[in-house]
């Protein structure tokens, strides 16, 4: 560490941003583009939440409103001014992205109008309808709805319709709506009867109830979330009604005395007393002490509880002594799922702070936990559309999809290039210049869905648990993003067990911030270290705008290529692998039902076999004239012995050129690095790039080892071959059999903690009821299937005799179910001849070799399947 | 493994009993204390706990008639049984002192000595959540075991007859603890009743004749029946039902006049024990274990002497009991949605069970389907693929369902 400050100029950041200020004005005419928009919104502790949403989107002018409120006192940062210091093409971008703001500021206010119009419905009714009640209400006299007053006590809630009444509200209005104005006039439960009296003497005879969707209004309570450190009262109290709940208890003596609430240090949503995991904590702590003091068993995991009439599920984690609560409705959140859960937040939680200790020993932090916590709950109860529970796919792993290998290449390219950082294309002083942060890692989200990952898999599933907890990327998914920058310290696992761990590597003494961009919906999270080879982070680290528009031009990079008309479209178009989406189709025997039609010419090989345009470019990016032979021979899979020894060579050839090839950022920005950082940073990237290759050298061919090492692709070139792809995108297949006869899959890597699946809206693809009803089946039978098969997983994990598990269920590595499609539903989709039933199987098996590997296929019974094929197929396209 | 049963009066909070099995330490007073505690003190904040989920196990409340909570502790086990377990266990305290005793609990220690009569039974309950040991008796909690033979019709008429006899309305006759044969009427008795008879008789091994007074939890919670045991043969026991009278001397000569022409169909029936299956019923030597329920009579035949000529070793005989017994609670169970426990029935609803199911492990292959009320689950060799196990058990099923030899 110290040698290397010998050898380096040291510069202070003051003197190096005196430099970067003077070019930039030379070089910057654009002078409103030094000041990022953002700038207002840092807070006081450098932490950044900024928002902006395409105005074609609802909800976009609270955003803004709630920005403006939200100012607080603009500091000059010294740093600030690098922004400006970017490539020549920024400038343009800058000036599009404001045009474009211009002309989304004319629109605002037809759009404010429409999207009051969506919110609420407007009922006309006739006064001469005179409904009989048997309450003699007037309100159900006149109006043929009954009501009752919110808990707030105020707002009228629509109860029930009087059966005469209802073909005049229903579809439009649904039981739990608002009442909010009659003939415009607001109404409340304390001025109601006025109103009526008013009504029924008023000469017009048409009477206009307006009603408001109550459940689309909590679409609207992420972003707002986001932006605000603390939740309003009306969250908190929609949370309260839900049943949710989370509580932080010390058990230690010490200060379980001194504190005013008994050891509670946290308690959401308060006030205290009406919480009721707070009234009755005494039963979690006691039955936390007896479990494994008294009754020698493990520590409690879950218990279910009945209150008010609704089943809700509470889970424990202990950290030394101290035990924090997280309770959901268990119509949201089944036992499993949960379990998972509570480990992701503690995840979270550690991330963000530390340790749960630190976490919540802080009281200046409980305004920002408050937002946490609300941002949890709200997207864990309102996060999906549908009012289902939380499935056990979005809870296991980070959902990645399958993608051509020309675009895994674009991807990756763009995210290392981003990570090399290099500067010399910005500056010629690379001399004087140190970078504030290294990148350790970034990862993309695509709608969701994660598309590459260049994070360790601890750093990824941390990552994910904090966007996915705090509903990014929900957000993501339902609104077109035209600018999102979030920033905050974290805490990374491996500086959490330096301590544990041993590395080759050491930790470097510094900090690190993840860095969140989001445009359109593609979110791109960025993993950075100060400290180390990078100046150090003193105090209250606001983010840099150079980081950031490098970010964003990560992105800008991305919509460059197209990938986001590409990847709107590739993930409508189910195809690799292909699912069969229409299971009316099939017959007992696994063939179409009539016409065998253009479609099976396509599929008709049941391998999988390279489209030629992959084939190309994978000719383009190898240099080596031997790996291309290479390939050549594992298509024919015959020679299998010379193309093992290809594999080697140029496996070792990486091995030597690694420091050059993907470590070059740090020859040019710092000359003569220290042996030591080098070492640390080549063990960290090393260590991962590593196990990548070690996972994939299972699948024996030459091709898969060439992703993303491609940095010197022409990008334009690229661009034509993605854009001219899709039309013509070669159809996979992983079942066997004449027909397709998958309706699903998850492959899930416990591990690495990520989930290969088709795309979490695949069914609405289809307008199939049978495939619906397949689809939820499969579902919930995956949680069965995963619950038992952990018994496996985890003996092999540890070993541990002294556990007593049941040995019975240890061994069982597949676990199949046949599942019959019900008559009432066949007969629906027009499929009751001869009584013929419609049987599918959901199966699920463990790979335990190189790492613990879920697989869960649904199929149609008609062809028997092997899963393991079936995981080689996938391996191929993953 | 661990399973451990106590009952404490609901309002006073004195413990009744507790009973346990495998390697957990004795329970302590106070631990009780805090465990019915934990359930007293939420129920005062209008909240019920119901259950916790333990890493490798589970502790469930149940109050049963505002008197009695149950608390039942599993771990590693078969602890989605724990549930079904306290019922069983709440019905055997009826049956042995009866419904109003236990509303009532005035005299809490005449209600402890009285209830030490049932501990045998209770132990036999408790062993059916151990996966590692083999219970002749009770294999499965909800689910008597049975052997399937073709004299159990002629049987019938005996029992029908010495039933009518003594006085009596149900009779069934036990082989080595299974269920052989029953009278006509045998099956208007609950399920659980069912098989605490049988659990009684079986704890009552060796006595050549004997009388219980049994309050039947469903029939007759608050009057007491007889139960007589009489014994044939060796191992051959037969149980009545029947009211005061006859005396129990009485009953002696009755039986030695309506049984005496029948050793010879019981000795014939004996000899289906341990194969448990009519000989016409042959198996595939792939099939290591074989277990057949009927859903609808909640009887189970199980067998592992599949082959006459193979000599099985005994360690692995034993084992194969256990792990398609651990595949049927954990697993084949979800075909049969009518041995759940009736009162959260609503979400088996939404989604009708699977009509077969099957597993794989490194040394077995297990396959169960479900055809009308005949549920089979067979053990395989690990060899044997997946779609022929399919058709094999299909076979199988065929095969008993439509044979003549199989009454059930």
């Amino acid at each position: 560490m110290n040698c290397y400050k010998t050898n380096l100029q040291y510069h202070s950041p003051c003197d190096s941003d005196n430099d970067w200020t003077e070019s930039s004005d030379s070089k910057c005419t654009d002078s409103e583009s030094s000041v990022p928009e953002w700038d207002s919104d840092v807070e006081e502790d450098g932490e950044l939440t900024f928002i902006k949403v395409k105005a074609n989107n609802v909800a976009s002018q609270d955003a803004h409103t709630a920005l403006l409120e939200n100012c607080e006192s603009f500091k000059l940062r010294t740093d600030f001014k690098r922004s400006s210091t970017r490539r020549s093409t920024k400038g343009r971008i800058f000036k599009a992205l404001k045009s474009r703001k211009e002309r989304n500021k004319s629109n605002i206010v037809k759009k404010k109008e429409y999207e009051e119009n969506n919110k609420t419905v407007i009922v006309q009714v006739s006064k001469s309808m005179i409904f009989t009640s048997d309450n003699n209400c007037q309100i159900e006299k006149l109006f043929g709805i009954s009501l009752d007053t919110h808990t707030d006590g105020r707002t009228l809630i629509v109860a029930d319709f009087l059966p005469e009444a209802k073909p005049i509200y229903t579809p439009r209005v649904k039981i739990g709506y608002h009442l909010q104005k009659i003939n415009g006039i607001e109404v409340y439960s304390y001025n109601i009867n006025n109103i009526l009296q008013r009504i029924s003497e008023d000469v017009d005879s048409q009477v206009k109830l307006m009603f408001q969707d109550v459940s689309e209004q909590l679409n609207v309570d992420i972003e707002k979330l986001l932006l605000k450190t603390s939740p309003d009262n009306l969250v908190t109290q929609l949370l309260k009604d839900s049943m949710c709940s989370t509580l932080y208890i010390c058990c230690n003596d010490m200060e379980y005395q001194s504190n005013d609430d008994k050891g509670v240090l946290y308690c959401y949503p308060r006030p205290f007393n009406q919480n009721f995991l707070y009234n009755t904590r005494g039963a979690y702590v006691t039955l936390n002490h007896l479990a494994p003091e008294s009754l020698r068993t493990s520590k409690p995991l879950v218990s279910s509880l009945v209150h008010n009439s609704a089943l809700i599920n509470v889970a424990y984690a202990t950290q030394n002594n101290d035990l924090f609560l997280f309770a959901v409705p268990n119509s949201r959140v089944d036992v499993l799922s949960l379990q998972i859960i509570i480990t992701d937040i503690v995840q979270m939680i550690e991330f963000l702070y530390g340790s749960l200790k630190a976490c919540f020993t802080k009281a200046t932090n409980v305004d920002k936990l408050d937002g946490l916590f609300s941002r949890v709950f709200v997207s864990l109860l309102f996060g999906k559309q549908k009012p289902d529970r939380v499935d056990f796919q979005d809870v296991v792993g980070v959902h990645a999809v399958c993608l051509p290998l020309e675009v895994r290449i674009q991807v990756d390219d763009a995210i290392t290039e981003l990570e090399a950082a290099d500067y010399r294309e910005w500056t010629d002083e690379v001399e004087n210049f140190q970078r504030m942060y290294t990148v350790i890692g970034a990862c993309l989200y695509y709608s969701g869905h994660l598309l590459s990952s260049h994070l360790q898999d601890s750093d990824l599933k941390e990552m994910h648990a904090y966007l996915k907890l705090n509903g990014i990327l929900q957000f993501s998914v339902q609104k077109d993003i035209e600018k999102l920058v979030m920033w905050r310290e974290v805490f990374t696992n491996e500086y959490r067990n330096r301590n544990k761990c041993e590395h080759d590597y050491r930790i470097p003494d510094g900090r690190w911030f993840i860095l969140v961009v989001g445009r359109g919906h593609f979110i791109l999270a960025t993993l950075m270290e100060a400290g180390g080879c990078t100046e150090d982070a003193v105090g209250i680290t606001p983010p840099s705008p150079f980081y950031v528009e490098e970010c964003e031009s990560c992105v800008e990079l991305l919509f460059d290529v197209g990938l986001d008309r590409y990847l709107a479209s590739w993930l409508k178009s189910n195809s690799q692998p292909q699912l069969q989406l229409s299971p009316e189709i099939l017959t007992k025997q696994g063939r179409k039902k009539e016409n065998i039609s253009l479609k099976s010419d396509i599929i008709r090989s049941a391998t999988l076999k390279l489209s030629k345009s992959q084939l190309d470019i994978k000719r383009r990016h190898n240099s080596s004239e031997q790996i291309n032979t290479g390939f050549e021979n594992t298509m024919q899979m015959a020679h299998s012995t010379s193309h093992h020894n290809l594999y080697s060579q140029w496996h070792n050839k990486y091995r030597h050129s690694s420091v050059d090839v993907s470590y070059s950022e740090d020859s040019g920005s710092v000359k003569s690095t220290s042996e030591i950082s080098e070492d640390r940073v080549i063990g960290r990237r090393a260590d991962r790039e590593q196990k990548c290759r070690r996972e994939s050298s299972g699948s024996d061919s030459d091709w898969d080892k060439q992703d993303g090492r491609s940095s010197n692709v022409d990008v334009s070139d690229i661009r034509k071959s993605l854009l001219g792809e899709l039309d013509n995108v070669k159809i996979q297949r992983i079942t066997a059999g004449d027909e397709n006869v998958l309706f699903h899959f998850v492959n899930l890597e416990s591990e690495r903690g990520i989930l290969l699946a088709p795309v979490a809206t695949i069914d609405n693809e289809s307008s199939s009821a049978i495939y619906k009803y397949i689809i939820s089946t499969f579902r919930t039978t995956c949680k069965r299937i995963h619950e038992l098969l952990q018994h496996g997983i985890k003996f092999k994990k540890n070993h541990t005799p002294s556990n007593p598990l049941n040995k019975m269920l240890v061994g069982v590595k597949e676990y199949g179910m046949l599942f019959e499609v019900p008559q009432d539903l066949l007969a629906e989709s027009g499929l009751h001849k001869k009584n013929e039933s419609f049987s599918f199987w959901v199966v699920g098996r463990v790979i335990s070799e190189p790492a613990a590997r879920e697989l869960y296929v649904c199929y149609h019974d008609s062809v028997p399947q092997d899963l393991t094929e079936i995981a080689y197929m996938l391996s191929y396209l993953g | 493994m661990s399973v451990m049963v106590i009952a404490v009066a609901t309002e006073s909070g004195v413990p009744i009993f507790s009973r346990k099995r495998g390697n957990m330490d004795n329970i302590q007073f106070s631990t009780i204390a805090s465990l019915h505690g934990i359930n007293m003190f939420s129920k005062c904040h209008n909240l019920s706990m119901l259950n916790t989920k333990l890493e490798n196990g589970s502790i469930l409340w149940k109050e049963y008639n505002k008197s009695i909570t149950l608390i039942g502790i599993a771990t590693g086990g078969l602890e989605c049984d724990l549930e079904l377990l306290l019922l069983y266990v709440h019905n055997l305290m009826i049956f042995c002192i009866g419904k109003k005793e236990i509303e009532n609990l005035k005299n809490l220690e005449q209600v402890k000595r009285e209830l030490r009569q049932c501990y045998p039974i209770l132990d036999h309950l408790l062993e059916a959540l151990d996966p590692n040991s083999v219970s002749q008796t009770s294999m499965f909690l909800d689910l008597i075991q049975s052997i399937l033979c073709p004299q159990a019709q002629q049987l019938q008429q005996v029992l029908d007859n010495y039933a009518e006899r003594v006085t009596g309305r149900w009779a069934c006759l036990f082989i080595s603890g299974y269920l052989v044969a029953t009278s006509s009427d045998f099956y208007e008795l609950d399920s659980i009743e069912a098989k605490l008879l049988m659990l009684l008789a079986a704890s009552q091994d060796g006595a050549p004749l004997r009388e219980t007074p049994v309050y039947l939890p469903q029939m007759s919670p608050n009057v007491a029946f007889r139960a007589v045991t009489c014994k044939l043969l060796a191992d051959v026991y037969v149980l009545v039902i029947c009211g005061a009278t006859p005396a129990l001397s009485e009953i002696d000569e009755i039986v030695l006049h309506c049984w005496e022409n029948s050793a010879q169909l019981i000795k014939e029936a004996k000899l289906m024990y341990p194969r448990n299956f009519p000989i016409s019923i042959t198996f595939e030597p792939c099939i290591l274990g074989f277990l057949i329920v009927n859903i609808n009579r909640r009887r189970c035949v199980f067998s592992r002497h599949l082959h006459s000529n193979q000599k099985s070793k005994s360690m692995s005989g034993l084992h194969r009991i256990d792990i398609l017994r651990t595949f049927f609670v954990t697993t084949a169970k979800e075909l049969a949605p009518e041995l759940k426990i009736a009162d959260d029935g609503k979400e088996c609803g939404s989604h009708s069970g699977p009509s077969e199911t099957y597993w794989c492990s490194e040394y077995h292959k297990w396959h169960a389907r479900r055809v009308g009320d005949l549920l089979a689950c067979a053990l395989y060799a690990p060899t044997v693929p997946t779609h022929t196990m399919r058709l094999l058990t299909n076979q199988l099923l065929q095969e008993i369902s439509s044979s003549k030899d199989v009454y059930w």
